[in-house]
Order: structure tokens, then C-alpha cells, then sequence
């Protein structure tokens, strides 16, 4: 990763986590933010991963880690409307933040039950194919997601069609309240589809740099026409599965904090001041600048009306 | 020309009309699903890059589906069998119908379903023999559509390619085999939501879609010999359905009776006597003919007597009309 493609995932992973912790102060203020899932500690993957795509691809995004949308460059207030369910982002406050549609990003939605990206992706690929393009598709997914068939239905039809359909298993400890190691051999979410014979990583999702070379070589084959390709990325879900949920009854305090020590964006924070390539004054300068963009599209947000009836009516009209 | 040459020519018309359009089955070198048989020289004729024979997979043929569809590729994909709908259940019912009422797009979602549906020559089991329009004709966002014969089979099939909505397309075992005149015009499509009114009758009207559809003008035969003016209305898809052309059909006449291969409980006919009662009152009798709540069994003979045929039809219809005189029936 040379000198600015280490600052920009810096700068998106502080963006995602700037995010993430101001919506949380709101929350502990007692606002509401429906649906909403921190991505705290996971931006590493989540951005290492998208930031390893180009402009023409696709990537279908999974509810935790807004840096994956904001990557693709969604902007802050669409965004934020969405996660509020109001009116001017990408689906009109009928989606919630769960189903941003922003297909001239490359970000054509996401499922409702989990699980069915896998073969969407599939035929996303496919169309891909068909269409000539060298554009590759890009699906996360975490626990829940590939503990469910269409996992194997898809990555079947993958090798066989030798579709663009990369796969990043987002390992992060747990379903819910459920430990990774109880839903799958050995806790390891992709080691299965060695079977398959084709390109399986496993890299440390805390890693930035590291996470966005072995999706960039991935991403690559695929690209080439070799087929599909997974990277599996460990990390931990620093943040409970939703605010408020009952935590004390699956770990230990400690434990989360214990991951907070190996938080990503310090250890790359670390290593871009040992280069020289960004100093801890320029850090906060960009923090600072971030925060007031954050704040901005909050208020821009909570200003924007609800759907009403013409919205409504658009709705209904697209299913007639 | 019987349905299912009607369908194979349809197909074969619209993939040399659109070049995007792609199919997706099983088994397509050999013509697709045994149960359909629709598909026979289509990839010989369009190759592997437009006609994609997939593994046994309904997860992936549906989800795929999806995904070429957002893409914007129209997608034609064959299920085995109706009943194995289910297997892709979420897909069908949560995915395809919802995306675009939560994400606001595309404007247009190319993608047709079609699967053998209902009891065939008998025989086939519980699980190769139902009616399935029964579990999908209520959810908003999916179009099913249920043809009875060559002709509407035809033009309802381009409809649904062309029209840019998700539908399930449910070819009816029965009337795969019957044979109709099916206009030659490669833009012959029929709308859906609108009712046919295949037999007029002032008595009595018949309501009927899919398989039901020839059982019922037969039943009307027998039962003008038998003194009884019979209308029929095919609803050709129970959804949408045409809620006007229902209600304009039940105005002209005395009585209603509703036919459905599928068990009577919770069934589309139960919708239709509702909307029935709902707008027209309840002074206008209605009935439903239908296959009893049990499965269907393997053996041929305890099988036909589960389902709904022309004699019971017939009888239910008698009953309805002329209560006086149907006394000795059952």
C-alpha cells in the first residue's frame, strides 16, 4: 500500500468511526436512529475491502460498518437521511439504512433475510459477464449470512460459470449473542470452500493494509475471469449487536476491551506517523474536519421531511 | 398448436427479439423439466451464453434471477415443479416482491418464474401435484398468472417477459396438452389483471382460472343440457385480479360458483367469495368447488376422488340453482 492509498483508508476508516460515534452520542441523548449498527473496530475490513474496488464495480453491503457505503461514496447526508428514514436519500425513508440503493455507486441493496446476497451476487456477476464489462461484485457477509445454503448454491454456480463474485467474511466473533466457534467448525467462516479449489485467505481484519492487498489480489482473479474468491477477515465486534441489547449475558467486559487495544485505526494511525506520512497533528485536523461534516448531514437529516403520500404513491406505482 | 408449443414459441420469439433476454433452468439440453418439456431447442438455437442450464439449485436460479434483473437483464427462469417453489420461498416472497418498494428501484424488474403447476394425469404425490397460487396470489409486488389454454398461455408469457414486473408464471400440467388457434403476430400479449369471459350465462356463472378453466365450459355444456344458462369467467391471473371484471361477470348473474383445483381452505376462490360478498352483498348465492384440505395421494383413484371434476362441478351447480330439485344429490 503506497503513501496515499494508506492515508485514504486512514481517512475512511476515521470517517466510518466518526460516524459511528457521533450517532452513538446521539442515541445516549436519547435520539432515535432505527436499525442502526456500529461498525466500531471493524473499519479496517469493511473499508480495507471496499476501498480495493474500482468505480465500476459492485458491492452488496451487509448492515454493520457504514464505512463499506461510504467508500463507494455515498454521501454523509444521504446517508444519514436514510438511517432516519426520511425523504432525499437513496430510498425515500421506505428502506431504513438496511436497504441504501445507490446503484450508480455500485451499490444496488441488500437483502432483508440474510442470507440471499450470495446468489443475488451471482447473478449480479453474471450480468456483469454478459454485459462485457471487467467490473467484479463484491459480497460481505458475516456469520449469519454463511450459515445459510444460498452460500454454497451460489459459490457452486460461481465455480462452475467462473462468475467475477468475490466474498469477504466478515469473522467478528459473534451471531447476535452467539459465539463464531458455535456456528462453524474450528470458528473459521471460509476454510470450508477450500473444497471448491479456489483462492481462500484468511488475514487479520484489523489490518487495513493488510486487508485491502489480499482483496486487491482477489479481486484480481476474479477480474481475470478465474472465478470467484474469499478473504476472510478475523476482528471483533467491539460494539453489542444493537444499542441496548444484553451483553453481560455473552461476554465479559473485559473482553471487548481487550480488542479495544488493538483497535485499527490506532495501529494504522501508528504506522503512518513511524513513515511520516501523516503526522498526529494533520490526524486531528482531519478528525476535526470529519466531526463537522458528521454534524452538518445530522442536521441536514433530521431536517429532511418523512414520506408521505406522494412518496407513498411513487412506491406503489413502481409495483403496478 | 397445443400450450406448451405455444410457450417454446413464445420463448424462442422473444430471445431472438430482445438479445438480453437469458433463460435459466435445469436439465435445458434435454428441453428443461420433464414436467414442462417448454424449452426444447432453445439452446441449441441461442447457445450457452443466453439459455443457462443450472444445477438443482432454486436458490441460485431465484436469487440469480434477482440479480440479473437489477442489472436489468430480462430473465426468464424454469422451477422443476410448482410445488418446489417453496424452496425458494424467501426469495419469492420477501426478495423479488419487496426490493423495490424498500430501495425505490429499478423502475423495472425483469424476471418471470414459470413451473409446471397442478395435478397432471394423477398420480405425481403431495408434493409434484398442487395448485401454488393459492400461497403467492396475496403478496403485494408479484403478479401470478394462471393461463387455461394455447392462446392466453402465449400471450400472457409476453406479457410478463416485456412488462418489466416479477411474475410467477404457473403452467397448469392439464393444459399443457390442449390444443387452441394462438394468434401469429410476434406482439400478441394479453394484459394482466383482465378477465375473460370464455362463456356467457344468465343462470349461473362459473369462475375459473388455470386447469379449471376447460372443466368448467365442460361443466357448462352439461349443465345447458341440463337446462342451466352457464357463464364462465377465466381470471386468467389471479393477481392481479381484475376485481371489476369479476364483479361486472357476477352482476349478470343469479349465481356464482367458484372452481379451484387447489384445497378449499384459504384458498383464491375464498378471496374471490369474499370480494364477491363484500361488494356485490350476500343476496346472490355463491359456492366454491374445490379439492379437499389432505394432501394428495400417490394412488390415482383416491386422488380423483379428492379433486374438483366436471361431475362435481356439475352437481355443485345443480345444488346452487335449483336447490328444489337437487334433493337426491349428495
Amino acid at each position: 500500500v503506497d503513501r496515499d492509498g494508506a492515508v485514504a483508508l486512514y481517512a475512511a476508516m476515521l470517517r466510518s468511526r466518526t460516524l459511528d460515534d457521533f450517532v452513538e452520542e446521539r442515541l445516549a441523548a436519547g435520539d432515535a436512529a432505527p436499525h442502526f449498527h456500529s461498525g466500531t473496530g471493524q473499519e479496517a475490513l469493511t473499508v480495507g475491502a471496499a476501498l480495493a474496488l474500482t468505480a465500476r464495480d459492485k458491492l452488496l453491503y451487509t448492515h454493520r460498518g457504514y464505512g463499506q457505503l461510504l467508500a463507494r461514496g455515498l454521501p454523509l447526508s444521504a446517508l444519514l437521511r436514510d438511517l432516519l428514514c426520511r425523504t432525499g436519500g437513496t430510498n425515500d425513508g421506505f428502506g431504513s439504512v438496511l436497504h441504501v440503493h445507490a446503484p450508480e455507486l455500485g451499490l444496488p441493496g441488500r437483502e432483508g433475510v440474510f442470507g440471499t446476497r450470495f446468489t443475488i451476487g451471482a447473478g449480479l456477476a453474471l450480468a456483469e459477464r454478459l454485459a462485457g464489462s471487467e467490473a467484479v461484485v463484491l459480497c460481505f457477509y458475516g456469520e449469519a449470512a454463511g450459515s445459510r445454503g444460498p452460500l454454497y448454491e451460489a459459490l457452486n454456480l460461481a465455480v462452475l460459470w467462473a462468475l467475477p463474485l468475490v466474498l469477504v467474511a466478515e469473522n467478528n466473533g459473534f451471531s447476535v449473542s452467539s459465539r463464531t466457534g458455535s456456528l462453524y467448525p474450528r470458528g473459521r467462516m471460509s476454510a470450508v470452500w477450500r473444497g471448491f479449489g479456489i483462492p481462500v485467505a484468511e488475514v487479520d481484519g484489523n489490518d487495513a493494509e493488510e486487508v485491502w492487498s489480499a482483496v486487491s489480489d482477489a479481486v484480481g482473479h476474479a477480474r481475470e475471469g478465474r472465478g470467484p474468491a474469499i478473504v476472510e477477515g478475523l476482528t471483533y465486534r467491539v460494539a453489542p449487536h444493537i444499542p441496548g441489547d444484553r451483553e453481560a449475558e455473552y461476554r465479559e467486559p473485559w473482553e471487548a476491551r481487550g480488542w479495544a487495544r488493538r483497535d485499527p485505526l490506532a495501529g494504522l494511525a501508528a504506522r503512518l506517523e513511524d513513515r511520516g506520512w501523516l503526522t498526529a497533528e494533520a490526524r486531528a485536523e482531519l478528525a476535526r474536519g470529519l466531526r463537522a461534516e458528521v454534524e452538518e448531514a445530522w442536521r441536514d437529516a433530521v431536517a429532511a421531511p418523512p414520506p408521505g403520500r406522494p412518496e407513498l404513491e411513487a412506491r406503489l406505482e413502481l409495483l403496478r | 398448436m397445443n400450450t406448451r408449443s405455444a410457450l417454446n414459441a413464445v420463448l424462442r420469439s422473444e430471445l431472438a427479439r430482445d438479445p438480453r433476454l437469458v433463460l435459466l433452468g435445469e436439465n435445458l439440453h434435454t428441453g428443461g423439466s420433464n414436467n414442462s418439456l417448454v424449452c426444447g431447442g432453445l439452446l441449441e438455437a441461442f447457445g450457452p451464453r443466453r439459455v443457462f442450464e443450472t444445477p438443482v439449485s432454486e436458490n441460485a436460479i431465484v436469487g440469480g434471477a434477482l440479480g440479473l434483473a437489477l442489472s436489468g437483464t430480462p430473465v426468464v427462469a424454469e422451477i422443476y415443479s410448482a410445488d418446489f417453489l417453496f424452496t425458494a420461498g424467501n426469495e419469492i416472497v420477501n426478495d423479488i416482491p419487496k426490493w423495490r418498494f424498500q430501495h425505490g428501484g429499478p423502475a423495472r424488474l425483469p424476471l418471470v418464474l414459470r413451473a409446471a403447476n397442478g395435478a397432471g394425469a394423477g398420480g405425481a404425490g403431495p408434493e409434484h401435484s398442487q395448485c401454488m397460487e393459492r400461497y403467492l396470489h396475496g403478496v403485494p409486488g408479484l403478479a401470478v398468472v394462471t393461463p387455461g389454454g394455447a392462446a392466453d398461455a402465449a400471450g400472457l408469457l409476453r406479457t410478463a417477459i416485456r412488462s418489466g414486473r416479477p411474475s410467477v408464471f404457473l403452467e397448469h400440467r392439464r393444459v399443457y396438452d390442449l390444443e387452441e388457434a394462438v394468434p401469429d403476430d410476434p406482439d400478441f400479449a394479453i394484459p394482466f389483471g383482465q378477465a375473460a369471459r370464455v362463456r356467457d350465462g344468465e343462470d349461473l356463472l362459473i369462475v375459473a382460472w388455470g386447469g379449471m378453466r376447460a372443466l368448467a365450459l365442460d361443466a357448462a355444456e352439461a349443465l345447458e343440457a341440463a337446462g342451466i344458462d352457464c357463464g364462465v369467467l377465466d381470471l386468467r391471473t389471479v393477481a392481479p385480479l381484475d376485481v371489476d371484471g369479476l364483479l361486472e361477470a357476477a352482476e349478470g348473474a343469479r349465481a356464482v360458483l367458484i372452481a379451484e383445483e387447489g384445497p378449499r381452505t384459504g384458498g383464491v376462490g375464498a378471496e374471490i367469495a369474499a370480494t364477491l360478498a363484500e361488494q356485490l352483498g350476500t343476496t346472490r348465492p355463491i359456492a366454491r368447488v374445490a379439492a379437499a384440505d389432505v394432501p394428495h395421494p400417490y394412488d390415482p383413484v383416491l386422488e380423483a376422488r379428492l379433486l374438483p371434476d366436471v361431475a362435481r362441478i356439475v352437481a355443485r351447480a345443480q345444488l346452487l340453482c335449483r336447490p328444489e330439485a337437487a334433493t337426491t344429490h349428495r
